[in-house]
């Protein structure tokens, strides 16, 4: 649905040129909800903005829907009226001078597409239905609430075309409780519409929660691309296991295939890494396992340091041979005489090559 | 990759060129005009021919001239005396305003802003019946009771001129001072309170440092359009032979008696003009960026903590009565005097008798009128040519982010850094030997509808700039992704939504429109002679009383406009804010 090649774009500001987007490649297939997660300023949004047209790219060459509407060779432009997208905006950007239903009909009647009147009426009806707005149809928009606005901007994207929309971190503005329905909606009916649908936050549990794929992006370019599950549990680098979630990280060195040594100990790992090898071992809070018997593989002692009650779950920090590891469970360890066993799966264990500092 | 670079140039949206050209229409214009000033003032001979000769004899003449040095001490008095009583009215009136209970705000915002809509030429006429060493009633007054042989105040020097247009620059830098004390943080002074401090000397050590850069921007900002200011010294002094150099300019292109006008010199004073105009626009940007280094960034809505006056309201009260009965009561009571009576004496009962409408009668209707259909014209045409100029400049420098922005910022500026006599000049001499007869420029209405354009952007463009601020780019990106044209957007979003400010910019224009008489007077000849360019007219040619009956009329029909801008004024700034 959507193919991108060699994108580029940098910036003018004060003091300088800034690379927003450095020689990108991007494929999302039709159907798909592709999530594209990063810090700010990390160049997502004005990825976005690119396949809009609302930003000229430098170099590089957007398609969509196998047509190309950016290209540099030869050179190719389509402005963003007629890319025929939907897009939900950070701020909403509900007109506020018009009513709900007018919001939607605007770009009907008088967009590219010239829809006839009547036909214009059935269609906002039908959009208004979808995210149950029909009640607040004739109410001015800035009198409605922000979720109901945002739904507004929703209705009007899908209203203008649902087969591809593109949302930049259209949760941002409403409340924490709001924000987890929501983004179940809208997954909701990006699949009941079958919708493409490209979607820019900076929230990694939203990202999950929500992406058929997701992809991080970092200064401009894109660390790694998969589905929720293989970003979560095979990143390719540290800073996307970082990323999505916290690590506990130890350096070690490789001594023998499979077998590393590390401040807590040697440790059974899953690596082709080879003896010798400098690395970086991390494993996440939630695969720090508390377990009896002294005979364990990976096995390590260590003592509580300090516990948080998050309700649903603890975090504590223990400490093992002098190094804090941050832990995540259910319950609380059981200490016998102050000290607990820990293990961690092999299989649990990243591994990355340690970079030279 | 160029046809790509251009659009990047642009705005990085779709952006029409057309909005491009636009703005960079009245940057040529501009350009043009001061090209032409410096082009003449080099010039000998036949100007603008293959004959004239280039030279830079007329730079030797001005500064050999010692008639001219005294003209230039006498516009730095004029100019020094006005900024200062500018001040001495504007700034305690500013500081009334925003940081104490003074009762009665809205009336006193009123009084000072529409204060700036009343020309200056009315506060000059006045204080000429006022103040003139033979004709002022006052100094008749004094002459009588005291037994002297004339008259002991001359408003007619350079001081007398600067305090009348001190007046009426009050207002101007009432606006400047208070926008100033608004911008500054009260908590910055509450601190000060806290921590023990008195209130004489917060004020002393912490709200006058503080409001140092901006009471200095507004010296110079001052400074800057008395130095070229033509309308009051024109009526107070001309007649009197003490000239500045805007007045001393006029002479030398509208030579009295046999002489010839002297196009080479206005040259010279002109590019002078423009040079000192120049550096002191760059030295005021400057003030303005070190100024902002002051400013506490706050979350909006505070308030700041008034001071109580208590009964010093009265007093305060009495203070703005007095510099509203000085800059406009008066001077327009004896213009509506002067209007009605046969011939100027000091009012008495006896003379209160004698009124009539006697020049209402005997004023060449033929002139008023053919003065009321340019001014019309005008009136029509240069609000709209200035909001389309306006509109396209502030949507490119506010939405853009090229360098190329920084560029018409600049351009959006420039106006205010060139006085209108310069661009009435530069106008001029751009007629009479640039265009010369190929296009009929020179004594058309037209010219001088392009030098109010001119003049009227950089105002246009700082309130619109603010207005388009306000409107989040995403509503008009939404509407380009949903289909709209870029046209169709301007039309549907952007404008419904700046409406309030399009048309208090619109009204304003046209007001400031209706009353200019500086480029008028410099480019009027017969046929396109305006309204303020007659009362000029009858003034100079010594008809007190007929130039302040077409005055009278004039005013007639600005009071209800003045009253519409005020209360459109108003609604716009609710709807800004």
């Amino acid at each position: 649905m959507i193919s991108i090649r060699h994108l580029h774009k940098r910036f003018t500001v004060s003091d300088g040129v800034v690379a927003a987007i450095k020689s990108l490649d991007l494929e999302i297939a039709e159907g798909e909800l592709f999530v594209i997660v990063g810090a700010s300023g990390s160049g997502k949004t004005t990825l976005l903005r690119c396949i809009a047209g609302l930003e000229v790219p430098d170099g590089g060459e957007v398609r969509i829907d196998g047509r190309i509407v950016s290209s540099d060779t030869p050179p190719t432009w389509i402005p963003p009226q007629q890319r025929k997208l939907g897009m939900v905006f950070q701020s909403y950007a509900v007109w506020p001078h018009l009513t709900v239903s007018q919001n939607i009909a605007l770009p009907l009647a008088e967009g590219l597409q010239r829809i006839a009147k009547n036909e214009v009426a059935n269609r906002v009806k039908e959009v208004l239905r979808l995210v149950q707005l029909e009640e607040q149809a004739d109410r001015p928009a800035t009198l409605l609430s922000g979720g109901q606005q945002q739904r507004v901007a929703l209705a009007r994207a899908i209203a203008v075309s649902s087969r591809l929309l593109l949302m930049d971190e259209p949760l941002s503005n409403l409340d924490a409780r709001l924000r987890e329905d929501v983004r179940g909606r809208i997954r909701e009916l990006a699949k009941q519409l079958g919708s493409t649908v490209l979607y820019v936050t900076h929230d990694q549990v939203e990202a999950m929660a929500i992406a058929d794929k997701i992809a991080l992006m970092q200064a401009g370019e894109l660390l790694q691309v998969g589905t929720p599950a293989q970003i979560y549990h095979q990143p390719n680098s540290s800073d996307v296991a970082d990323f999505f979630g916290s690590v506990n990280w130890l350096d070690g060195e490789i001594v023998a295939a499979g077998v590393a040594d590390s401040p807590i100990g040697r440790l059974q790992v899953e690596s082709s890494a080879k003896s010798g090898d400098k690395v970086r071992l991390g494993f996440r809070p939630e695969n720090l396992r508390a377990v009896d018997g002294a005979t364990q593989t990976n096995g390590f002692d260590g003592k509580l340091v300090s516990t948080t009650f998050l309700g649903d779950q603890f975090t504590y920090c223990a400490e093992a041979n002098g190094r804090q590891l941050l832990g995540k469970n259910r319950s609380l360890p059981e200490q016998r005489d102050g000290i607990i066993r820990f293990a961690i799966d092999a299989a649990d264990i990243m591994v990355f090559p340690r970079r030279e500092t | 990759m160029t046809s790509s670079r251009l659009r990047s140039i642009l705005a990085g949206t779709q952006t029409s060129s057309a909005l491009l050209s636009l703005a960079a229409l009245p940057m040529a214009v501009i350009f043009v005009l001061v090209i032409a000033m410096f082009w003449v003032s080099v010039q000998k001979g036949a100007l603008g021919t293959p004959s004239a000769i280039y030279t830079l004899a007329n730079y030797y003449e001005v500064f050999a001239d010692p008639f001219i040095v005294g003209v230039a001490v006498n516009t730095l008095i004029f100019t020094i005396t006005a900024t200062m009583v500018a001040l001495l009215f504007g700034l305690p009136v500013a500081w009334l305003v925003e940081r104490t209970t003074l009762p009665g705000k809205t009336l006193l915002y009123a009084i000072m802003t529409l204060g700036l809509l009343i020309p200056g030429i009315y506060t000059a006429m006045g204080w000429t019946l006022i103040a003139h060493p033979r004709i002022g009633f006052l100094n008749r007054w004094l002459v009588d009771l005291f037994n002297l042989d004339q008259g002991p105040i001359n408003i007619a020097t350079p001081i007398g001129m600067g305090f009348v247009q001190g007046l009426s620059l009050a207002a101007l830098a009432f606006i400047l001072t208070s926008q100033m004390f608004r911008a500054m943080n009260p908590s910055l002074e509450e601190a000060a309170r806290v921590h023990g401090m008195g209130f004489a000397k917060i004020i002393r050590r912490i709200t006058l440092p503080l409001a140092w850069p901006g009471i200095l921007a507004a010296v110079i900002y001052i400074f800057t359009i008395g130095i070229a200011t033509f309308d009051i010294p024109a009526i107070l002094g001309l007649g009197n032979r003490v000239y500045l150099l805007s007045t001393f300019i006029y002479l030398k292109v509208h030579p009295q008696g046999a002489g010839l006008p002297e196009y080479g010199i206005t040259g010279v004073v002109g590019a002078l003009m423009i040079v000192v105009a120049g550096l002191l626009t760059l030295w005021y940007s400057q003030v303005l960026r070190q100024g902002h280094r002051f400013e506490v960034v706050t979350g909006k809505g505070y308030k700041p903590t008034l001071i109580p006056l208590g009964h010093w309201s009265l007093a305060a009260w009495a203070f703005i009565l007095l510099y509203a009965l000085f800059s406009k009561l008066l001077p327009l009571l004896l213009i509506a005097y002067a209007a009605t009576t046969p011939y100027f004496v000091p009012p008495s009962m006896e003379a209160f008798k004698h009124l009539s409408l006697t020049h209402f009668y005997s004023m060449d209707w033929e002139l008023v009128l053919r003065g009321l259909k340019n001014t019309a014209i005008l009136v029509a045409v240069v609000p709209l040519a200035v909001l389309l100029l306006a509109f396209a400049l502030s949507w490119l420098i506010v939405r853009s982010r090229s360098r190329l922005r920084y560029l018409l910022e600049f351009a959006a500026f420039l106006p205010q850094a060139l006085p209108e006599v310069i661009l009435a000049i530069g106008a001029l001499l751009l007629a009479l030997f640039v265009i010369g007869t190929s296009i009929p420029l020179y004594g058309s209405v037209w010219i001088i509808a392009i030098v109010y354009t001119v003049a009227r952007l950089a105002f246009a463009t700082r309130a619109l700039n603010g207005s388009l601020l306000q409107i989040h780019r995403e509503l008009e990106e939404a509407a380009f992704v949903s289909g709209l044209s870029t046209a169709r957007t301007a039309w549907r979003i952007l404008f419904p939504l700046i409406r309030p400010t399009l048309f208090s910019v619109w009204i304003w224009t046209a007001l400031l429109v209706y009353r200019e008489l500086t480029a008028a007077v410099f480019l009027a000849v017969h046929d396109n002679i305006t309204l303020p360019a007659v009362i000029w007219s009858y003034w100079f040619s010594g008809s007190i009383n007929k130039a302040s009956a077409v005055t009278l009329l004039m005013t007639l029909v600005l009071a209800p406009l003045i009253f519409v801008a005020w209360w459109f004024g108003r609604r716009s700034q609710v709807s800004v804010n």
